[in-house]
């Protein structure tokens, strides 16, 4: 019950973020975590559930921002169609990759993943009559929210697209929930606890691997998709290695193999570095040495001590389901 | 009595090593069937290529009478052939029945947390369910890997060295497991070098040594065999004698 409240009192928070959040630039930090938290909470199905390391990830991210730019600029789909589109097209592109790589494991699947990355970012580049390489593709626009009955909305002020992000990401963390608890996430812990013997007692590592591989992907195909119509432009840049790393960040510091642990991670690490523009040109170095502290001292992320915090114990069930 | 599992001339070659001559063996259920032979004699090849991880350079296993030596470990394990380690393995951070759950879950069973404490309330082990398979004493876990295997409800139970590194009072309670399991059903194949629990509970024995058989049969014709005790009993015998 008391856990209820708790769960409706974030909600309301999150809702009233705009309405208490006047300026426009804190308001585009909580949008772009939103969006952050959508791709990091498929990163995390592979990363912390199935326990394979992929740097492929903001590729994929990338690539749901260039198929639902190039719907829009070349096919005139709207956002509406072109985010579903973006998650089916990634999705199925991990498919695809996952049939070859997931029979790896280790050092070999992590640098493939990167290789994968590196080639997906030079065909961006190179493939002009399509992408039209460095130069990107400008000018995507975000479409308007026609409810029946009701006329349409305008969702291109940032305090109205807050909520579209606010569902996306509600919605994915719902998604992601169900599938692990479900048997389907049950079996990538096990596959991520002890490979061989899972196997040995009937359970298919590579299938389950490429289930959380492919939802991961297709989270993050969605992601990118919102991202492309928020930002309004997409170019190359968004396959930068940074852009791993830092949703790497978000889920290992975040808590990997939680849900709670990397949603927080990615508000969290979308506001830090921007909070610490004040330092001006520390800023980096201070950053970093949060980083290699909060490694340190918090190994498992920082919803482990903060849930030890904030929640009573008897609501506690164990660590594993801690969040 | 139809045999249950059979493997016929098993051969596998790791580049120049032999590590398996053309070795038969057959058990039906309801019957403990044991391997032994000296150390690197072949014996966990023999499971590996068994419960498909290791593919034989020649020969075929029979589950049921269907061929089972090209499929994939986790498709052997569903069919019911499920096998324990050498060196213990457990799902080390999990709680004892999400952990035992595997087999259960790999199977879609309907209530898997019910199969698991079946299975681990079967070897014993009811009364730590609260802890973690990483919290159990090495015998403890042992058993924990039994369990393990007993919730993907096998029809041919491989175990490798379950009591090794056990006590005197916790290889008897072994050797009653293993009398338990054979009397609901369950095919055994057991390695293992404990000459007692060996002795006890086999319906029949076989030798291996250097990848090859080198005898068969009930455990008082084994234990009298000539090549036998040249290759690998003698040397027992005389450690035996030595400890006291």
């Amino acid at each position: 019950m008391s856990r209820r409240i708790a769960t409706l009192a974030v909600l309301a928070l999150l809702c009233a973020v705009p309405l208490v959040v006047r300026d426009d630039y804190y308001l585009h930090l909580f949008i772009v975590s939103g969006i952050f938290v959508v791709a990091v909470l498929g990163l995390d199905l592979i990363v912390g559930y199935v326990g394979q390391l992929s740097l492929a990830h903001a590729a994929f991210f990338a690539m749901g921002a260039y198929t639902s730019a190039l719907l829009f600029v070349r096919l005139q789909w709207s956002m509406w169609l072109g985010l579903p589109a973006a998650a089916l097209g990634v999705g199925f592109a991990a498919f695809v990759l996952g049939g070859v790589i997931l029979r790896t494991r280790g050092h070999r699947f992590i640098i493939i993943t990167v290789v994968f990355a590196e080639l997906m970012k030079l065909v961006a580049t190179n493939w002009v009559d399509m992408t039209r390489g460095f130069m990107g593709l400008p000018g995507l626009a975000l479409p308007k929210l026609s409810l029946p009955g009701l006329g349409s909305l305008d969702i291109t002020a940032k305090s109205h697209f807050y909520y579209v992000v606010l569902l996306a990401a509600i919605v994915a963390f719902l998604l992601c929930r169900a599938l692990v608890r479900s048997s389907i996430g049950r079996k990538f812990v096990l596959v991520r606890e002890n490979e061989p013997l899972a196997e040995s007692l009937g359970i298919s590592a590579f299938r389950y691997a490429m289930i959380a591989f492919v939802a991961g992907a297709a989270l993050a195909g969605a992601a990118g998709s919102l991202y492309a119509h928020y930002v309004g432009f997409v170019s190359p840049d968004l396959f930068n290695f940074s852009y791993v790393t830092i949703m790497l960040i978000m889920v290992i510091l975040g808590g990997k193999g939680t849900l709670v642990g990397p949603a927080l991670g990615a508000v969290l690490f979308t506001f830090l570095p921007e909070l610490l523009r004040e330092a001006s040109h520390w800023r980096m170095i201070t950053f970093a040495t949060i980083l290699i502290v909060a490694t340190l001292f918090m190994p498992k992320g920082i919803v482990y001590p903060l849930v030890a915090y904030l929640v009573p114990r008897r609501w506690r069930l164990s660590d594993a389901h801690a969040a | 009595m139809p045999m249950l599992l059979e493997g016929r001339g098993l051969t596998v070659r790791f580049g120049g090593l032999l590590a398996l001559k053309g070795v038969d063996l057959a058990v039906s259920a309801g019957e403990v069937l044991s391997v032994i032979g000296p150390n690197g004699a072949g014996k966990t090849t023999l499971f590996n290529v068994i419960t498909g991880r290791v593919r034989p350079t020649a020969g075929s296993v029979l589950f049921d009478a269907q061929p089972i030596q090209r499929l994939a470990p986790f498709r052997i394990a569903q069919l019911g052939v499920v096998r324990t380690f050498q060196k213990t393995e457990v799902f080390g951070a999990l709680p004892l029945v999400d952990g035992v759950a595997a087999g259960a879950l790999a199977r879609n069973d309907a209530d898997p947390e019910a199969r698991a404490r079946e299975a681990l309330a079967t070897v014993g082990l009811e009364n730590k369910l609260h802890l973690s398979a990483q919290q159990l004493s090495y015998g403890d876990q042992r058993l924990l890997e039994i369990a393990q295997a007993l919730a993907a409800e096998p029809k041919v139970l491989l175990l490798d060295e379950p009591a090794s590194g056990m006590n005197h009072q916790e290889s008897r309670h072994i050797v009653q497991l293993i009398v338990d399991l054979r009397a609901r059903g369950l095919a055994v194949i057991l390695v293992e070098h404990n000459m007692h629990v060996v002795m006890a509970i086999s319906d029949r024995v076989i030798v291996i040594n250097y990848g090859e058989k080198i005898a068969e049969g009930s455990p008082e014709r084994v234990r009298n065999e000539p090549r036998v005790i040249e290759a690998y009993l003698g040397v027992q015998k005389t450690q035996h004698a030595r400890a006291r």
